[in-house]
């Protein structure tokens, strides 16, 4: 699987392309900024690009809108945006925006390296991943009147797991059930949440999410 | 007021044909009924159709669509008509005709006094005030009517006329009409009343033009009235009030034409302190003579000599109080100068801008200025800042030397501490000088002025000075977090990334002692950097800059310890200032909250408003927090005081926390 990665810190970039490397991905070029990768894939488009969200010039959110690019051009590459925090109205976003095969992760999160390598082929494989702290955060979350009190342990694992982007085959390997068992959960989260069923993966993300936020 | 219609319509030409012909009617009716001869009780009539009609007939002629001008017309046609009826009944020996003729200058009376009294409420435009006292005037007219009737059908009102011929109506029951006419007579004194308090009314609501065009009406019937009382006490004759009468209509024309062309306030001012001077002299001097004189027997040369001079002496005081108390009655409520410098001191408390107009409104009062300025700045460069009756047009800066321009300007230098600061022009009515008084009240406010604008100047100072530091402090926040980004965070990151690499390895090399080791090791590193993200998110939060308040704010409703209830109304993005002084705004709040309130819900309300950005965080927590020294709250409220709001906090004890502000959006 061939992955371009883009930092501006050339330490972790090469880091990076070692670990995948590491890990059987191909690693096509290392890009410093939003500019440089764009190129790259212009040149050779790859299976996945893994970008830095803040680069220059500005240090704001060059990732995402180079990687918005890349998806006018090349729609089937896989968009993995790693940052040092992760931010809900990033995440809202890039569920909104992108019709799947994309990611959001911690930086941290390359520092196990097969969970990583794992991530990063479920983006592309055209799904979502989304970052485990985000989401608790907002299962987490202080509320007045929570909805999410009608839910046993096991409905609100389900859903942490769903908002990270989870597809119900994975899900079932996760919980160690059958994937209609999964399915059964999966039904009553959203009928005690009053959710509508969503049929995308990334659309059920999203609903998900902004229902967390909402509530 | 039927004439109106037609005669708008029609061409200049017939309007001027219709009015010349009713000047010629009233000519004729009034000329002839001089020729009769003079009889004082009908003089009035005559004097009232001469005027009113003329100056009736002027204003329509003008201004053909001028209700009231054609009011005081049909005043004028009236009077004529009753003026030569009376005349001419009133001829020895009796005149072809003189019982009906001169009948038709005895019954009108009461139609015409509403008229006139019609004329008098509906001044300056011809309108009445509102609907209520249009009833009042018809129901005046209705009463009128009556009296009308009852005197054209029986010689009720005979008596006073001294008509040489009999009422030509002989009907039965003139005993019962003559009862009816008294019971209605006194209507007369209730019309007065009427007028009176309507045209009251009316000045007191009047502002502007309809104020000036008040004051000339009112200031000619009642010298009117005072001529009349005057003629009636010192000569026992009405003629002086009569000759005097002309002068309502004709200062109601001057008043309807060219009011802009003179003002009456210095005329009112003089006549006041002049009458009311005539009337303290004359009083003083014959009580003086005739009260002394009967008291002790000594020469009248003596007492007269002893009287002028009490009256030299007690003229100039005298005088002066009467000019104060002309000033207070024509310039409204102008103040004394302990009045202006209480007032002064008591709009202190105001805000700046409020402050400075404040001043201007205070020396308008003080002197009776029409328009005063207020200018802030160095001599060279002094800009209008504040204003009354309203604040100035922004300007070019201009030189105190340059002040001047304008006619009856006066200008007045701020100086403090030697340095000018500012300047106060004030202008006042043509040919009102400023009095000895005013220019040492005047002198006192611009002193006070002075202070009120260094101690502006200080405040400004300050307030920039806390800004750049809240600023400052902020940049240097901002730096530190793109440091640790940068640096800090991004090493350790990597750092993790080479120890995830070495556990594989040691994993896949046959150590697994190493590799739990190794694991063991990261774990403890991602744990610091999530204590440095969260440290590096506290110094400086990167969605306020990337994404703005809304999205910074829910950031911390979804971090937040107690459940957040957020509204926020905001049209995309503000001032970085604002943004990041609403935030730390909610975020000190939240954290307070969360620590000390045992709330089990806050509110935010951020929403964006005329005035700039209202910040409101409450909760239903314990209450009790104050702004002690150091805590976030006292920081708060410097932050909030750098941008130039204030930060408002209640928190009674055991009812929750309300924290508010309205931050100004430039």
């Amino acid at each position: 699987m061939r992955v371009i990665v883009a930092d501006d810190a050339v330490l972790f970039r090469e880091g990076m392309a070692r670990i995948l490397t590491e890990a059987g991905f191909e690693v096509t070029g290392q890009a410093r900024n939003g500019a440089e990768l764009i190129g790259f894939v212009r040149r050779d488009a790859p299976d996945v690009v893994i970008t830095d969200l803040r680069m220059p010039p500005n240090f704001a959110d060059e990732g995402i809108e180079a990687a918005a690019e890349i998806r006018s051009f090349a729609p089937n590459v896989g968009v993995m945006l790693l940052s040092q925090y992760v931010e809900v109205h990033h995440a809202l976003r890039l569920m909104d925006e992108f019709d799947g095969a994309v990611g959001y992760l911690l930086k941290d999160r390359v520092s196990d390296l097969s969970a990583f390598a794992a991530d990063v082929r479920r983006v592309a494989a055209g799904h979502v991943v989304i970052d485990q702290e985000l989401v608790s955060r907002l299962v987490s979350r202080r509320r007045e009147r929570d909805p999410l009190a009608e839910l046993t342990d096991r409905e609100r694992q389900v859903l942490a797991l769903m908002a990270q982007g989870l597809t119900n085959a994975a899900l079932s390997e996760e919980l160690f059930v059958s994937v209609k068992t999964v399915e059964g959960y999966i039904r009553n989260v959203f009928t005690k949440l009053g959710l509508p069923p969503g049929e995308r993966e990334h659309r059920r993300v999203l609903a998900v999410l902004q229902f967390l936020r909402q509530q | 007021m039927d004439a109106r219609k037609p005669s708008t319509e029609a061409p200049a030409t017939a309007l001027d044909v219709g009015l010349g012909m009713v000047a010629l009617l009233v000519a004729m009716l009034v000329g002839y009924g001089w020729s009769l001869g003079f009889d004082l009780a009908n003089a009035h009539n005559g004097l009232i159709a001469a005027s009113f009609s003329a100056v009736g007939l002027y204003v329509v002629r003008m201004r053909p669509r001028h209700r009231e001008g054609w009011l005081l017309v049909a005043v004028g046609v009236v009077h004529a008509v009753m003026f030569f009826g009376r005349q001419y009944g009133s001829t020895e020996p009796p005149l072809p005709g003189a019982s009906w003729i001169g009948w038709i200058g005895v019954w009108p009376l009461p139609l015409a006094i509403a008229l006139f009294g019609w004329t008098f409420m509906a001044f300056p435009q011809g309108d009445m005030l509102s609907p209520r006292w249009r009833r009042i005037g018809l129901a005046m007219y209705a009463v009128a009517a009556l009296m009308a009737m009852t005197s054209a059908l029986w010689p009720v009102d005979y008596a006073r006329t001294g008509l040489v011929a009999p009422h030509p109506l002989d009907m039965p029951g003139s005993h019962v009409a003559a009862q009816v006419w008294g019971y209605l007579q006194p209507s007369y004194p209730l019309f007065q009343v009427l007028w009176t308090v309507a045209v009251v009314v009316r000045l007191r609501r009047a502002r502007g033009d309809e104020a000036r065009q008040m004051r000339w009406l009112v200031y000619a019937a009642v010298m009117a009235i005072v001529l009349l009382a005057m003629g009636l006490v010192v000569f026992g004759s009405p003629v002086p009030g009569l000759l005097a009468l002309p002068l309502i209509p004709v200062a109601a024309g001057i008043a309807i034409q060219k009011f802009r062309l003179y003002d009456i306030d210095p005329v009112i001012n003089k006549t006041l302190v002049i009458g009311s001077l005539v009337l303290v002299v004359t009083t003083g001097y014959v009580a003086l003579v005739v009260g002394v004189g009967s008291l002790i027997p000594a020469g009248t040369g003596w007492l007269s000599l002893l009287a002028t001079a009490v009256v030299a002496v007690a003229f100039e005081p005298l005088r002066r109080r009467a000019q104060i108390l002309a000033d207070r009655l024509v310039y409204g409520h102008r103040a004394t100068p302990y009045e202006a410098l209480s007032r002064l001191s008591a709009q202190l408390d105001e805000a700046p801008e409020e402050l400075l107009n404040g001043i201007a409104a205070t020396v308008a009062n003080a002197v009776g200025a029409t328009e005063v300025v207020v200018w802030v700045g160095e001599e060279a460069r002094l800009l209008p800042q504040a204003g009354w009756p309203r604040p100035p047009e922004p300007s070019e800066p201009s030189r105190l030397g340059e002040l001047d321009r304008g006619a009856h300007r006066h200008v007045r230098p701020v100086v403090h501490q030697g340095t000018v600061r500012g300047a106060i022009t004030l202008r006042k009515p043509a040919g009102e000088a400023i009095t000895p008084t005013e220019v040492r009240l005047l002198a006192d406010l611009v002193a006070q002025t002075g202070l009120v604008i260094a101690q502006q100047q200080q405040a400004q100072e300050l307030q920039a000075a806390a800004r750049r530091i809240v600023t400052a402090q902020d940049a240097a926040r901002r730096r530190i977090e793109r440091d640790l980004h940068d640096g800090a965070q991004q090493r350790l990151v990597t750092t993790g990334l080479e120890l995830g690499l070495l556990a594989d390895q040691a994993q896949a090399s046959g150590g697994p002692e190493l590799a739990a080791r190794v694991k063991e090791i990261r774990a403890q590193l991602l744990e610091t950097t999530a204590d440095l993200r969260e440290l590096a998110r506290g110094l400086h939060p990167m969605v306020l800059t990337q994404a703005g308040l809304d999205a910074a704010l829910r950031m911390l409703a979804d971090r937040s310890a107690i459940p957040v209830r957020l509204t926020v109304a905001i049209p995309g993005r503000l001032s970085r200032e604002v943004e990041v002084t609403a935030y730390y705004i909610v975020s000190e709040a939240l954290t307070n909250a969360a620590r000390h309130s045992g709330a089990d819900v806050v509110t935010v309300e951020v929403a964006k408003v005329v005035e700039g950005l209202r910040v409101g965080v409450s909760d239903d927590g314990c209450g009790g927090a104050r702004q002690r020294d150091g805590s976030g709250l006292e920081g708060l409220a410097d932050r909030v005081a750098a941008v130039g709001a204030r930060l408002t906090i209640e928190s009674p004890l055991g009812g929750g926390t309300r924290i508010r502000t309205v931050l100004p959006c430039a």
